[in-house]
């Protein structure tokens, strides 16, 4: 009979051990996919900053009023690349401020009918909206896979794992109400 | 914009009164995923009832094959004992199977269980081999491969439109987190998108033009939200192993049919060429693998005659030779006569509408996750209901349409205004030409309206009315131009007349000019026998109406119209009077099948039987 017992034993403790595997193997490529969602982010806004001198200069010629836009565009993007390599926090109110300043750049090159119709503007214009949609789109997946992730760790029965697999809750990317109005 | 207006125009249309119930696209796309895990079990086990029939009538082909080969070997060198012993027992067993089931008398459940393998194991392994082997094959093409060969180009980012849809393919990628798909142009003003490939690394979007130009920012988007998604999903995936089983049973009635006709051979020769072809054009390769799925899988649906011409070649002149050749091979035709129906049956009643129902919900589950991709139903929702009221064939995309995001036969409309073909489209510019200064200008942008006015002024020159008569005259000889043919091969008008008040004759001149206006088209679509794999009575396409009803569900702000009762209880009154005639067809039908299956193998048993005695005698000779 001790045998049979300790047959038993062994295949429940298999099964366990298979399970643990799986849960942590799951959530560890959660784990990944968010720091690729992440480093995407972070591609996205540097192609951002790459960007933007070209933008300016393109549009600099039709855009002789609206200097003062395009210089505070210039010297947001600036204050962003300076802290590029700080972690996300310290990064978030940069780039929220360089967000406004391209915002408000569009909105100026919306309100001259004479520069819509000009191709170079219109390209222009697209290739901003694409960026800003780029940013938004990258930190929406990765939000989505934040949730995921911590959807996983806290439902039953990973939650009384997750923590002793050395797993803990990831944080979204949200940018404050202060940072959103400090145009 | 103009279609959906109008579709929204108070009274044509309201919302569905009471309280609708919110789906987030989190548990649409659980509740879609889950059903699809539900109807692929039910095509699997279809798969396996088509298998059964077709088994049992391949199963005695192979054996038959085997003891030929064994008597002709035998002739020259003697086979060892064990093995007449073996085959032998084989016969045994099977025919205890055969007789239970022709008379239900049983011998004992062991031998029962043994003579069903024999009688369905070879054919099922043969089944089960060939479809790893078209697997094998195809894989590396994909599916969609036909439109891989197509004149297709790379966005110009100095232009707008297509600068936008770089970018916005760009951006649902990212959304989605998936590698950035290549982008395929093709130059046709129709308005469609598909997603070809093997897997999401190398996944291609294919879209035309017209969609460029048709849809703003917001639709384009939800429209690459939901290709992106169907390819993150694994969709392809999914749409190849659907194909391969079609195929597979298309390459069966090949090989059956390949004794007896060019047709089959060669089929079968290409298929064999593209197995050793080198890899090197990818295109090419895709192109040819898609023609040859698209041969097989009409293989599969009777499309062979190359068999009943082996047949009725003698009818013509009798003669003594041929018609001792038919008998003998005569069980070799009904074989082929019990798959070919067998194969139509189960397709079409079993294995294909599960399917198209299987795909419907890879549908709606990556309408789900275009929601969640880009947060607003309301771009996907206004695309498809544009998309829906336009033309959309793409030419080299008729077999893989369940591949494309709307339909591109557009049979269903919300609005009820015909889909734009290129015959109106024609039409609508010969009407605009034929305009001269005093009359109303033709509105180009939308053919219905055009349609519309062509016809008020026809009715209004047949009252009598001079200005119409003349613009109606004027806009025959621009049409007739327009469509290549002389002027006095255009209807008169009498006959347009005539045809509204349903003359036979009026009618019937219309239909032949009509044919003739298709035969002049330069670029004239194939007709639609060979747009999908056997879908059986159901498309692989949802309708319109239900992909906006479950965007609504999810917030998208549509107005539906509120479903007409009357229709429903019509169906529901037909489902009840025809419904039991329809079931006794079908339970016919099956009978039918399993008389042909029994006949078959017992031809092919006698058959056998003949053939090895005649060996015997002539080997004791």
């Amino acid at each position: 009979m001790s045998n049979l017992s300790l047959i038993v034993i062994g295949v429940i403790a298999a099964a366990l051990l298979i399970w643990f595997i799986s849960v942590f193997n799951s959530l560890a490529s959660l784990r990944v996919r968010i720091q690729n969602a992440w480093a995407e982010i972070d591609v996205q806004l540097k192609r951002r900053h790459d960007l933007i001198p070209n933008l300016v200069s393109a549009v600099r010629g039709y855009m002789e009023h609206e200097r003062l836009t395009l210089e505070a565009v210039t010297e947001a993007r600036s204050k962003a690349v300076a802290v590029s390599s700080a972690t996300i926090a310290d990064r978030v109110p940069a780039e929220a401020v360089l967000t406004a300043a391209l915002s408000k750049l569009l909105l100026v090159a919306e309100q001259y009918p004479q520069l819509r119709a000009v191709e170079n503007v219109q390209l222009f214009q697209e290739q901003l909206v694409s960026t800003e949609n780029r940013i938004a789109f990258a930190r929406q997946f990765y939000n989505d896979e934040v949730m995921k992730f911590n959807t996983a760790q806290v439902t039953f029965p990973r939650n009384l794992f997750a923590g002793m697999l050395g797993f803990s809750p990831a944080t979204m990317f949200t940018v404050s109400e202060s940072e959103r109005a400090n145009v | 914009m103009s279609q959906a207006n109008s579709a929204m125009q108070p009274g044509s249309s309201r919302p569905i009164a009471g309280p609708r119930d919110r789906e987030s696209f989190l548990d649409a796309q659980r509740r879609n995923r889950h059903a699809t895990w539900r109807l692929s079990a039910v095509s699997a086990v279809a798969a396996v009832i088509m298998g059964i029939p077709l088994a049992l009538t391949i199963t005695p082909l192979l054996y038959a094959v085997g003891l030929m080969a064994a008597d002709i070997v035998s002739l020259f060198t003697p086979l060892p004992a064990g093995f007449w012993q073996f085959a032998n027992a084989i016969g045994q067993y099977g025919t205890a199977a055969l007789v239970w089931l022709l008379q239900g008398k049983s011998s004992d459940p062991q031998t029962l269980v043994v003579g069903g393998a024999v009688l369905l194991l070879p054919g099922a392994l043969l089944s089960a081999v060939l479809w790893r082997g078209v697997n094998a094959l195809f894989r590396r093409s994909g599916v969609g491969g036909a439109l891989m060969a197509l004149k297709a180009r790379e966005p110009n980012p100095s232009d707008l439109g297509e600068l936008r849809l770089a970018d916005v393919v760009q951006e649902m990628a990212i959304a989605a987190g998936l590698p950035a798909p290549r982008i395929m142009l093709i130059d046709s003003p129709a308005s469609n998108a598909a997603a070809i490939g093997t897997s999401p690394d190398d996944a291609r979007i294919v879209v035309s033009r017209g969609l460029i130009e048709q849809l703003s920012r917001d639709e384009l988007e939800g429209v690459l939200a939901h290709l992106v998604a169907s390819i993150g999903n694994g969709d392809l995936r999914i749409a190849f192993r659907v194909t391969s089983v079609f195929e597979t049973c298309g390459l069966l009635v090949a090989l059956i049919n390949a004794p007896f006709g060019p047709h089959a051979r060669r089929t079968l020769w290409r298929v064999v060429r593209y197995g050793f072809s080198p890899k090197k054009d990818e295109a090419a390769g895709a192109a040819e693998a898609d023609a040859l799925a698209s041969l097989l899988t009409r293989g599969g649906e009777m499309d062979f005659d190359d068999i009943d011409t082996f047949f009725n070649s003698g009818s013509s002149k009798r003669s003594v030779l041929r018609s001792i050749r038919n008998f003998l091979l005569f069980p070799i035709f009904l074989t082929n006569a019990t798959i070919k129906i067998s194969l139509w049956f189960f397709s079409f009643s079993m294995l294909g509408p599960s399917i198209a129902l299987l795909w419907r919900k890879r549908v709606y589950l990556a309408d789900a996750c275009a929601v969640q991709l880009t947060r607003n139903p309301d771009g996907l929702a206004e695309a498809l209901r544009k998309l829906n009221s336009s033309y959309a064939r793409i030419p080299g995309g008729e077999w893989a349409s369940h591949l494309f995001l709307v339909n591109p036969r557009g049979s269903d409309r919300l609005s009820g205004t015909p889909a734009s073909t290129p015959q109106t489209q024609v039409l609508a510019r010969a009407w605009a030409a034929s305009a001269t200064a005093g009359d109303t200008p033709g509105r180009s942008g939308d053919p219905s309206l055009v349609m519309k006015e062509i016809m008020t002024t026809g009715r209004a020159a047949m009252a009598g009315d001079q200005q119409a008569m003349a613009r109606m005259l004027a806009f025959r000889q621009t049409a007739a131009t327009a469509f290549g043919i002389s002027e006095a091969e255009m209807p008169s008008l009498e006959d347009l007349a005539a045809a509204q008040h349903s003359d036979m004759q009026a009618m019937r001149r219309l239909r032949d000019f009509s044919r003739r206006v298709e035969r002049n088209q330069p670029n004239r679509e194939r007709s639609s026998s060979k747009t999908n794999p056997s879908s059986g009575f159901a498309g692989f396409h949802p309708s319109l109406k239900r992909r906006l009803k479950r965007l609504d569900r999810m917030g998208a702000h549509v107005a539906l119209e509120a479903t007409d009762r009357k229709i429903w209880m019509f169906i529901a009154f037909l489902a009840v009077v025809l419904g039991p005639f329809a079931l006794l067809a079908l339970g016919l039908l099956v009978v039918l099948i399993g008389i042909l299956t029994m006949t078959s193998l017992t031809f092919i048993a006698l058959w056998m039987a003949v053939i090895h005695q005649v060996f015997v005698v002539f080997a004791h000779h």
